[in-house]
């Protein structure tokens, strides 16, 4: 009884933390996921050569590069939000978003902005696919009747952008040629 | 219910530890619930001479429909079921006769050979038309003229390749209308090109031709939607259908067209003005009907009330008025809430 108990905490814990999650205002007027990250172990120039596969590779099927310099990378993109239950759910809709990354020796910032939600509806193959191509603006102030429903959407979007976030600089500290090379070693099993 | 919850969370921990073996996506589960009261001005539910909202001064069902999608890796699948009078008795082919079953929406399979080109092999929604048999995927609650006459749904093997985001090509054979399996041997090909000419202008082409309604016969339809602005949307379904034999009745030809507005982020208005003829054939003369309905649609979260009027006209007299004699005219108010998750 007292495991179910922790359980059903356990779950509330994570919905109250869910619900605390908030984006930050940019001064003009639109939601921010804004971070600066310390990188002292890594140039400038990997930095931003890093940044720009992560564009052009890692996530080339949901993001679009819009131009670089030697200090800064810029990128459209969209990410799918959906209503996951444990295993079960499915898309509910997908945010657009504009992307900038600027590097200088030893930090780099990125950030994530002009965010617009386009919903997706059922068709009639049983697939998920956007209902409109004209995005609503994150920040807009839903009326009584979507009220709910708009707060999900923000939440699932602040953990998405979370998780773009997390993978982002995970990849920045990541050598793809050290890491290919890692991959390639193999084990023999004749000497032990 | 034990047994039933054991199943379930052993359902889920298998597509868990499957998720983590192959790159998947997670099952998706969705679908729909759908209830209305209609009332006829005439009392007579007769009146009602398209697909379902059928019962007079009536609270009635419509349907329950689960579906389940699964994707790993390049190969998915789409299963969807319905339960209720709009997913059985009244959709045409009831997987156990006598309107005591249920209904298959969609069974199929699918493989992304690339990212241009897919093959896609089940029992699928027809392609063909603007409307469909689940009340989520229609604006109106009552159904067209055209969705009424036209296929619902199509099993087949169908090949599509993407040139790009505007242009799009479908090609496929199929057995014919409405069946589980084939009557008449996998005996119709048809085809779709999907044209999207400016952003939020998206047109289909459709073709089916084969084995269908009333026989060997070829339809030919255009269905088009375009969001012109933030608050309206303008849809327009144009189709000709003609049976090969031309002493059998069926053939029609007609037109439907939808506009509408959004007042504001709950509530959109819409309108369906259709006008459709059914062709002479044999001693059978040509008829014609027009057909307006004015419909609003109220979101609440994942529910939606659809209150709506509907006003038809045939000047051949097939509808009936108070005392039961034939009349010109019908008409109806109906109030649906369908509910999709």
């Amino acid at each position: 009884m007292k495991y179910i108990l922790f359980g059903f905490l356990a779950i509330f814990s994570v919905k109250l933390s869910a619900q605390q999650k908030k984006f930050s205002k940019h001064d003009n007027g639109k939601f921010i996921y804004y971070q600066v990250v310390d990188s002292q172990s890594v140039s400038k120039d990997s930095l931003v050569q890093r940044a720009r596969s992560f564009v052009d590779v890692a996530y080339k099927k949901s993001m679009k590069p819009e131009g670089s310099t030697d200090s800064s990378v810029l990128a459209k993109g969209t990410m799918v939000i959906d209503k996951t239950i444990l295993v079960a759910g499915h898309p509910s809709g997908e945010v657009s978003y504009n992307f900038v990354f600027e590097a200088r020796q030893g930090k780099y910032r990125f950030w994530l902005t002009d965010m617009l939600f386009i919903p997706y509806q059922r068709d009639r193959y049983g697939n998920f696919v956007p209902a409109t191509t004209i995005g609503v603006p994150l920040e807009r102030t839903p009326g009584k009747l979507g009220a709910a429903a708009w707060k999900d959407i923000l939440n699932s979007t602040y953990t998405k952008v979370e998780k773009f976030g997390e993978a982002f600089k995970k990849y920045l500290a990541t050598n793809r040629l050290e890491k290919t090379k890692k991959k390639a070693e193999t084990i023999s099993t004749k000497k032990w | 219910m034990k047994k039933l919850l054991t199943a379930i969370f052993t359902m889920a921990s298998t597509t868990c530890a499957l998720a983590q073996e192959a790159a998947s996506s997670p099952l998706e589960i969705s679908g729909s619930v759908d209830t209305y009261f209609k009332y006829d001005f005439a009392k007579n539910p007769l009146n009602a001479k398209t697909s379902f909202v059928t019962d007079h001064n009536s609270v009635s069902l419509g349907m329950i429909d689960i579906a389940l999608k699964k994707k790993t890796g390049k190969a998915s699948f789409v299963g969807e079921l319905s339960f209720g009078p709009r997913g059985q008795s009244q959709s045409i082919p009831d997987a156990a006769a006598g309107g005591s079953s249920f209904n298959i929406q969609n069974l199929y399979v699918n493989y992304e050979f690339t990212d241009e080109f897919s093959m896609t092999a089940g029992y699928m929604g027809t392609f063909i038309g603007y409307e469909v048999i689940s009340p989520v995927g229609n604006f109106n609650y009552s159904t067209s003229y055209l969705f009424t006459n036209g296929p619902f749904q199509n099993a087949g093997i169908k090949a599509t390749y993407k040139f790009s985001d505007k242009v799009s090509l479908m090609a496929g054979v199929f057995n014919d209308w409405n069946v589980y399996s084939a009557t008449r041997g996998v005996s119709a090909v048809g085809g779709q090109l999907m044209v999207a000419p400016v952003e939020g202008w998206t047109a289909y082409i459709n073709a089916l031709s084969g084995a269908g309604f009333g026989g060997y016969g070829t339809i030919v339809d255009l269905t088009t939607a375009y969001q012109i602005t933030d608050q309206f949307k303008l849809a327009l379904n144009a189709a000709n259908y003609d049976i090969k034999d031309n002493s059998v009745p069926g053939s029609y030809a007609g037109a439907a067209l939808y506009p509408q507005y959004a007042v504001s982020d709950a509530v959109t208005l819409g309108l369906r003005g259709e006008y459709f003829k059914v062709k002479a054939a044999g001693v059978v003369p040509e008829t014609a009907f027009t057909a307006v309905t004015l419909t609003a649609n109220i979101k609440s979260g994942g529910l939606t009330l659809i209150p709506e009027v509907r006003l038809d006209h045939n000047k051949d007299k097939p509808f009936f008025n108070k005392s039961g004699t034939s009349a010109p005219n019908g008409g109806q108010f109906s109030l649906a809430a369908v509910y999709a998750f």
